[in-house]
């Protein structure tokens, strides 16, 4: 089972994921929501995900855009994030087609299935919020407990954050950041990230590396007007906005 | 030093339903602080204090009862939290169960103390997070409201933790008049990258119509006709309680006020709809929650 986290409208990355995903004979492939933003062209994930069957979880992005919402409903309050959020929203509404808003639109919050004999979650921010943040260093083990206690679940996923990280709850149950596919990880490298969940005694976790063209990715976003901060991240790994809400220790992994 | 009266209101307050215990603050040293802001909402000062620090065991214990209820974050604010002798093991303690906040005026992170918050949210598993007051960017404009060398030492504190690899959040409430040198965001975002600190965190908070600012803003009370159609997620008090002496309390602005408080024994037991029953639910009704860090 291959779980894909924020694809941020980079189609190329996605591309690349579907095809390792397909090679290593995933079962199917689940996407956790946020199709556009930050990348160009947004319209050309969607044939992608539609023709390879993939189902998704509506994410704060999508449903800010199938509505036409004043904003992406990140919560930034910040006025510099708030500033390159815009661009990025501003940008993704005006390029998404009314065929694709609808979709978004029809996209479900969350989505329940079996890996073995555990039961999964599939959501986009966290269970009880679209755009709540669970970075790896401010969600507490009871916190995750209750989430799965709440939704009956052996296995929660998410994205949203950007940042993929896996816990082992005390109870045995597991948490699960898939990460993202449209943006690198603050690391320092281009590569993104999409994740395996394999049945067994256990579900077995495995995040999986995707590289792909990021130059031309950079080079189409340069000749969409996109601002150079976003390019400079595709390049080189490191996030230059919206950090807003990243906290103390992940924040200190990354260059800014 | 007692806060201010709030004035009766002619009818029945809206209620607030709760929904889920989300952050849980303790204000650990009560009203006791080194500094006497001019625009401090729960007048706090360094002398006769009109409400008493939290006893260690009362801390721990609430945070073992949060911890069952799924918390997501918690808070220490005071006062300056700083002043309470077991600060450091009740942080500690704390970072055992969800990632924790500190709210100070940095007066008292000095190299020591702010070597031992390094290695502390070194070992950690969730992250610690300091927050340091400063209103103005400017010593004469900050020191005129916290007070004569609350600048350079809030600057100090600043600049030991971020050298140590602990950046604070720099807080900074909307009590300067305008500039014409920009907002008050992007003057504080200028003087904290001039003094290397990059990229600066800076979150900036209303005034709040109490303690010293009481009648800063309009004294409006809320009614039940501001509720209709109205997300109660933007209410803090949906989903925080704030430990303080005398008991547990809607919400950390109204902490010790005794229309305020819902509960004294059990956390759970205090997870009750909440009256909006003072001028501050205004704020928070128009502004959105401001108090946590995110």
């Amino acid at each position: 089972m291959a779980l894909i986290g924020g694809v941020y409208a980079n189609h190329l990355a996605l591309e690349a994921a579907l095809a390792d995903a397909r090679a290593r004979d995933a079962e199917a492939v689940y996407c956790l929501g946020d199709l556009g933003g930050f990348g160009p062209h947004p319209d050309r994930v969607f044939p992608l995900l539609q023709d390879a069957g993939v189902r998704c979880v509506q994410g704060n992005y999508d449903l800010a855009i199938a509505d036409g919402a004043a904003d992406c409903g990140c919560g930034y309050t910040d006025p510099r994030d708030n500033h390159f959020a815009r661009i990025s929203y501003d940008y993704t509404l005006r390029h998404t087609s009314a065929a694709n808003r609808h979709w978004l639109a029809t996209l479900p919050p969350a989505l329940r299935l079996r890996v073995g004999n555990a039961r999964v979650l599939l959501c986009h921010g966290s269970p009880r919020q679209v755009n709540e943040f669970l970075w790896e260093t401010t969600t507490p083990d009871g916190l995750l407990e209750k989430f799965c206690r709440d939704t009956e679940s052996e296995v929660v996923c998410f994205t949203h954050t950007g940042i993929k990280w896996e816990r082992r709850l005390p109870s045995g149950r597991h948490a699960v950041n898939v990460g993202a596919l449209g943006r690198p990880e603050n690391d320092g490298t281009p590569r993104v990230w999409y994740t395996l969940l394999t049945a067994g005694d256990d579900v077995a976790v495995e995040f999986v590396p995707v590289d792909y063209d990021h130059a031309r990715l950079a080079g189409e976003m340069t000749d969409e007007g996109l601002p150079p901060h976003f390019v400079e991240t595709i390049r080189t790994g490191w996030w230059t906005c919206c950090l807003e809400s990243m906290p103390v220790k992940e924040r200190s992994r990354g260059r800014y | 030093m007692k806060p201010l009266v709030i004035a009766a209101r002619p009818h029945a307050a809206p209620r607030a339903p709760f929904r889920e215990l989300r952050s849980l603050w303790f204000q650990i040293t009560g009203t006791l602080c080194n500094l006497a802001c001019r625009h401090c909402f729960n007048a706090s000062g360094p002398r006769d204090p009109w409400l008493g620090m939290l006893a260690p065991d009362v801390v721990r214990r609430y945070l073992r009862e949060a911890e069952a209820l799924g918390v997501r974050e918690v808070y220490f604010t005071g006062g300056e939290p700083f002043l309470h002798p077991e600060i450091l093991s009740l942080l500690q303690d704390a970072l055992a169960v969800a990632p924790v906040t500190v709210l100070t005026n940095g007066t008292l992170i000095d190299d020591a103390l702010a070597d031992r918050l390094a290695r502390m949210s070194g070992l950690a598993r969730y992250s610690l997070e300091i927050r340091v007051s400063l209103d103005a960017p400017t010593a004469a404009e900050n020191d005129a409201i916290r007070g004569r060398g609350s600048f350079a030492n809030a600057l100090g504190a600043i600049r030991r933790l971020a050298a140590r690899g602990l950046p604070p959040i720099v807080t900074a409430t909307e009590i300067v008049a305008p500039s014409h040198g920009g907002s008050l965001y992007e003057r504080l975002r200028t003087v904290l990258l001039e003094a290397g600190i990059e990229p600066p965190r800076i979150k900036i908070l209303p005034v709040l119509p109490l303690g010293r600012c009481a009648g800063h803003r309009s004294d409006r009370m809320l009614t039940n006709a501001d509720l209709e159609g109205f997300d109660v997620a933007r209410l803090q008090c949906t989903e925080t309680r704030v430990v303080a002496a005398g008991g547990i309390y809607a919400c950390p602005i109204l902490a010790g006020l005794p229309r305020a408080r819902v509960g004294d024994d059990r956390l759970a037991d205090a997870l009750v709809p909440n009256a909006l029953d003072h001028t501050a639910c205004s704020t928070c009704y128009e502004t959105g929650i401001t108090c946590t860090n995110f």
